[in-house]
């Protein structure tokens, strides 16, 4: 039987996979998906723990919120990302490091 | 038409001092000195004829005009017109006059001739205006205008390598005189409060409101007689005025001879109620040994012009021994007829001098126009010169029918009165003052035997010198001169000084009792003793039966000047130069030795707080320095501005948070 813990290691790996891939991609967009990876690994809990609110669906109805948001978060990314890309030439994030000052 | 003689008394001093401000402006242009001699023409005419017959016997006027003040003290500016003083003014007119109109012929064709006159009227104005200063600051001025004109005039041919030095001397011993003459008036001042001469010794001039015993009137008469001392010459400041013949001779014979130098008398006769017991003492003594002194040097000397300036100091010695025992009226007395002769005698040794001159140029001989052995004979050449210069040296040999004769017995036979009432060996005095008129006799003797008799030292080289009679502007000048040379300008009788009109117009009471005898016996003998003394001299010198060997040891002291200038320069200046070489020596070795010690231990502290302020001070700086650039390069990796970073560090922080909570 698949229980509450189950869902969590599989939330937790995946919030690991995306923090992983946020801290040493070396392309913003995989940072972009490592972030939309940790993002799922959070909408998974909500939908997990949704268990536990079986009138309303607090959890679920939470869920497509979130999606929705990291749509449009991802949509802004991109958008960001690809000025990014014709200002610099290049989207590594080891080699943009103008936030130093 | 009646003018106040205050006024021509101020015209008097004023004319000269005019006549040199054009002369100075003209400057190249004033060459016939016509300016100088209407000026002195004028000063005679009314200082003789408005002032003098004014004020002489007449009771004494004053006038004065405040001048400045200090403090409350106001120093006032004036005329004060005594019997002494207008007396004093008409002589300085009376034979400045006579020596500017030789002055047209002796000094003709001079390069520096328009400097000449300037000179000569900045003289008279200084010399006119010291003898009626009613202050006695006012009088310093004049004095030291006095001297000034006195300098500029010996070194009136200043190329001349001797004229320069005999100025610079004449100044310098004048200065000592001046010193002296200024702490006189520095401690007047400070126990009277005043310097006004009416003031300090009443119209009259000869009273005085305080006991005389007291130390600081010692010090102030000595502190005048040491002025006067310099300015007159006495021994051991008569140095500078042998050297001053360097100036011309028309110049010696009013400056030198005449006026200025008898301007120190003038001063003590002035100031004479400030002198005590003791200070005239001293005065009569100094005098004495000048007078003694500078007669034995004019024995031995060959110029010309020396032996007349030792004859001044040593008549000048005699005015001092006059003033000294009290009798400043005798010494007066001496004063204005030793003017007139003394004045007459340069004038005369000037026209020689003037055809030795020439006649050197003319015969182009290598000689010094002004030595004795150069001349002889010039009797024949020059028979004016010699009649009027032969009146001259009688007056000063003191010789009856001379006024020589009356002003040398009243201060011989005062001065036996005076030692008489002391008594011992004050009697040295008048027994010197007698020795000293026979050697003037000899000495002025030799002078006319050497240079009028015998034979010319240049005959044997042409049959008849080119030598003649000085010109009439000369000569008419000295016959004024040898008029007053003769005892009528001073009384209608010829032996009797008491009856001159001179010494009646000061009322100086004597305080030795007379003597009669001493009257007709002192003139006597100084008649008796000078002409024996003209007897060996016209032995030795015209007969040419001389007995002594020229370079005898005295006779050469004697000529040297008893080596008075070799002690001088031996004591003053080497000593001066020694103590500046010595002054110099501690200056290099100590004040520049601590210079340079204390400027080492600067140094070396210097350095010690420069390595101290770079090692330590600075090190302990760089180390804090060092230490935050440290602790910054730290922390300056962690802000690199890879967003990567940040999030990493971000998640190792929410880690450690966490294990943190879990640990707790």
């Amino acid at each position: 039987m698949i229980t509450l813990t189950h869902f969590l290691v599989v939330s937790a790996c995946i919030f690991c996979i995306g923090l992983y891939a946020v801290l040493a991609k070396r392309n913003s967009i995989m940072i972009l998906v490592g972030i939309e990876l940790m993002i799922n690994a959070a909408i998974l809990n909500f939908v997990a723990f949704g268990k536990y609110d079986k009138l309303q669906y607090g959890g679920q109805v939470f869920a497509l919120f979130a999606i929705v948001l990291a749509a449009a978060a991802v949509a802004v990314g991109l958008a960001i990302i690809l000025n990014v890309y014709r200002h610099y030439k290049t989207i590594n994030p080891q080699k943009i490091n103008e936030l130093k000052d | 038409m009646h003018i106040s003689p205050i006024y021509a008394s101020m015209l008097v001093v004023l004319s000269p001092f005019l006549a040199f401000l054009i002369q100075a402006i003209l400057g190249k242009k004033s060459i016939s000195g016509n300016i100088s001699l209407a000026a002195i023409i004028l000063s005679t005419v009314i200082s003789l004829c408005i002032v003098f017959f004014e004020v002489w016997n007449q009771s004494p006027i004053n006038e004065r005009w405040a001048w400045f003040t200090i403090g409350k003290n106001t120093f006032y500016i004036g005329i004060l017109l005594n019997n002494l003083t207008v007396l004093m003014q008409l002589l300085v007119c009376v034979i400045a006059l006579p020596v500017h109109i030789y002055s047209r012929a002796y000094m003709k064709d001079d390069a520096g001739i328009h400097r000449y006159w300037m000179y000569l009227s900045l003289f008279c104005f200084a010399m006119l205006g010291l003898t009626v200063s009613i202050n006695l600051f006012q009088l310093y001025i004049f004095w030291e205008l006095v001297g000034f004109a006195s300098y500029l005039l010996i070194g009136y041919w200043f190329t001349k390598e001797s004229a320069a030095q005999a100025n610079k001397k004449a100044f310098l011993i004048n200065r000592i005189g001046d010193i002296g003459f200024l702490i006189g008036i520095a401690l007047v001042y400070a126990h009277f409060g005043t310097l006004d001469l009416v003031e300090l010794f009443g119209k009259e001039g000869n009273t005085i409101l305080v006991d005389k015993n007291v130390a600081w009137l010692n010090i102030a008469g000595i502190a005048f007689f040491l002025g006067a001392m310099a300015k007159s010459a006495q021994f051991p400041l008569h140095v500078w005025l042998p050297d001053a013949m360097e100036g011309p001779t028309s110049v010696s014979s009013l400056i030198h001879a005449a006026t200025m130098v008898a301007a120190g008398v003038f001063l003590l006769c002035t100031v004479f109620p400030l002198f005590n017991t003791f200070v005239l003492l001293i005065i009569t003594i100094i005098g004495c040994i000048t007078a003694l002194s500078a007669a034995i040097f004019a024995l031995a000397q060959y110029d010309i012009k020396k032996i007349l300036a030792f004859s001044t100091i040593s008549q000048l010695g005699f005015m001092m021994v006059a003033v000294g025992i009290g009798a400043w009226d005798a010494a007066m007395f001496h004063l204005t007829t030793h003017a007139f002769f003394k004045c007459l005698l340069f004038l005369s040794a000037g026209a020689v001098i003037h055809e030795m001159a020439h006649f050197k140029a003319h015969e182009k001989l290598d000689i010094d126009p002004q030595d004795l052995r150069n001349m002889g004979g010039l009797r024949k050449y020059m028979p004016k010169t010699f009649g009027l210069m032969m009146i001259a040296s009688l007056a000063l040999a003191g010789f009856p029918l001379t006024s020589g004769y009356l002003s040398k017995d009243s201060i011989v036979v005062s001065a036996y009165e005076w030692a008489s009432a002391l008594g011992t060996w004050h009697l040295l005095i008048p027994l010197t003052l007698i020795t000293v008129s026979i050697l003037t006799a000899f000495y002025i003797g030799r002078l006319i035997f050497k240079a009028f008799f015998g034979r010319f030292a240049f005959e044997q080289n042409n049959s008849s010198p080119a030598l003649h009679e000085a010109s009439s502007t000369m000569l008419w000048p000295m016959g004024f001169l040898a008029a007053c040379s003769l005892f009528v300008a001073f009384g209608w009788t010829p032996i009797d000084y008491h009856n001159t009109w001179l010494m009646h117009g000061f009322h100086v009471k004597s305080t030795a009792t007379a003597i009669p005898m001493a009257h007709s016996i002192i003139p006597l003998i100084l008649t008796l003793g000078a002409v024996v003394a003209w007897g060996i001299g016209w032995r030795w010198y015209v007969k040419a039966a001389y007995p002594l060997n020229p370079n005898n040891s005295l006779i050469v002291f004697a000529n040297r000047q008893g080596y008075l200038n070799e002690i001088n320069n031996l004591l003053f200046v080497q000593g001066t130069v020694k103590l500046s070489q010595l002054c110099y020596g501690f200056d290099r070795t100590i004040i520049d030795g601590i210079t340079y010690v204390v400027s080492g231990i600067t140094k070396g502290l210097s350095s010690f707080a420069n390595w101290f302020d770079k090692y330590i001070v600075d090190g302990i700086v760089n180390l804090i320095g060092r230490l935050a650039y440290l602790i910054g390069h730290l922390v300056r990796k962690v802000q690199n501005g890879r967003i990567q970073n940040y999030l990493g560090f971000a998640l190792t922080v929410v880690v450690l948070g966490i294990i943190y909570l879990i640990i707790k």
